[in-house]
């Protein structure tokens, strides 16, 4: 088994039965069980700190509603201004369930669901579309679509600036999908790496493999330290920059 | 790991139903008890703070009643001190006026008494000295002399002393 079957086998997405519909296969895989617990883990933990009145649940609720009163005051409400409110169950969703498939990724045995680009994909779709309905929302289809050109470029020019910031829109969503599952996919690459190293230098020599495995541990322990700022910082930055998409569609000046 | 990469539209619908889905149940069983439960607070503090900037505005506004109260009384006092002040300095020289006449009149009439005294004791001395000269001369010439005689040389010597001392 070389490293490529290694990672391969810890961060591929492995269907355990397959469901077709429309050629479209809807069968249970690792990543989709895992991203379900996460969701519901993550419902029940907020549901848990919203409605409970225990001393768990009103510490829960503390640390909940500092990131709430965050996202509100700090991050939506600059943005949104006083639709913010509107908005924030969708962002803060957003959030906690990144945050969420992050950890449960870090934990062993579990899948990095996060690592998976067509799962980062499905949220830059929804990010996408958010784009699109709340900018229609906001100023109506048809003013929504005059603003996405610039005001006051020759006639000639607004069909093709047109695609063009159209399909700036799309690299934005296409970074966002890139960036999270990307992110993920190297601290879980780089753990297993320095981890393989111990097996490597093992292969040449007995003596050295356990010479270097203390070593090769503390850096794959670093690494995971690493991503567990790396969890945090990745589903802020998802947040931030769907709301930032989002908010320059709804407020295109 | 070329797998990696491969598009799985099934895994892409299957991640947005399900965080719709946790939107949607999010929204309707947390996120809105909590905002809700958040915005009460935040409303609470604001009435609290409204409440306590309505007290320490009506709290400054008795103080500067108070201020102006003390300020007027001050001024009240201080008026009040000068006047005691000038009415003490009246009343002081009034009582001094009063105790100079006094003691003026104590003085003349002292005077007068001292006087009418000295009167009358020489009146007295004269008695006896005409009394002890009659006696004298009585005595000199070996003869009563009856009382009509006495009283007209009495009176005869008194005048003669008088205007002696009249002339001098």
């Amino acid at each position: 088994m070389n490293f490529e079957e290694i990672l391969a086998h810890h961060i591929i997405n492995r269907y355990s039965s397959n469901l077709y519909v429309h050629g479209i296969n809807f069968g249970l895989s690792s990543h989709l069980i895992t991203m379900w617990i996460v969701a519901g883990l993550v419902a029940l933990l907020m549901i848990y700190a919203a409605r409970s009145s225990s001393a768990a649940g009103r510490v829960l609720r503390g640390g909940v509603e500092a990131i709430v009163i965050y996202m509100r005051d700090d991050m939506l409400h600059p943005i949104f201004h006083e639709d913010a409110e509107a908005y924030l169950p969708y962002f803060l969703t957003l959030f906690f369930f990144i945050f969420a498939a992050n950890l449960v990724g870090l934990v062993p045995r579990a899948s990095a669901v996060m690592s998976n680009p067509n799962v980062t994909g499905g949220l830059a779709l929804c990010t996408f579309a958010l784009i699109h309905l709340a900018g229609c929302k906001a100023q109506g289809p048809i003013q929504y679509l005059k603003h996405i050109v610039p005001p006051g470029l020759p006639l000639l020019l607004v069909p093709l600036l047109f695609v063009i910031e159209f399909l700036g829109i799309v690299a934005k969503c296409l970074a966002l999908c890139i960036r999270l599952f990307a992110n993920i996919l190297s601290g879980h690459v780089v753990s297993l790496a320095f981890l393989s190293l111990i097996f490597i230098f093992a292969q040449m020599s007995r003596p050295v493999g356990l010479l270097v495995s203390p070593m090769a541990v503390g850096l794959a322990l670093f690494a995971y330290l690493l991503d567990v700022l790396v969890a945090v910082l990745q589903a802020y930055i998802f947040t931030i920059l769907t709301a930032v998409f989002v908010g320059g569609a709804v407020h295109p000046h | 790991m070329n797998r990696l990469l491969d598009p799985d539209t099934g895994m892409i619908i299957w991640t947005i139903v399900t965080f719709l889905a946790l939107v949607l149940v999010l929204k309707l069983s947390a996120w809105g008890p909590l905002l809700r439960a958040i915005a009460e607070r935040d409303s609470r503090i604001k009435a609290n703070v409204d409440a306590a900037e309505a007290a320490r505005a009506a709290a400054e506004q008795v103080r500067a009643d108070l201020d102006v109260q003390m300020a007027g009384l001050s001024a009240k006092g201080r008026e009040l001190l000068a006047q005691a002040q000038k009415e003490a300095e009246a009343l002081r020289i009034r009582l001094r006026a009063s105790a100079e006449a006094d003691s003026a009149s104590l003085r003349q009439k002292t005077m007068q008494d001292l006087a009418a005294e000295k009167d009358r004791l020489v009146g007295e001395l004269r008695k006896e000295v005409a009394g002890l000269s009659v006696l004298a001369a009585e005595k000199l010439i070996r003869k009563s002399i009856d009382a009509g005689v006495q009283k007209s040389v009495l009176e005869d010597f008194y005048r003669d002393l008088d205007a002696r001392k009249a002339a001098n």
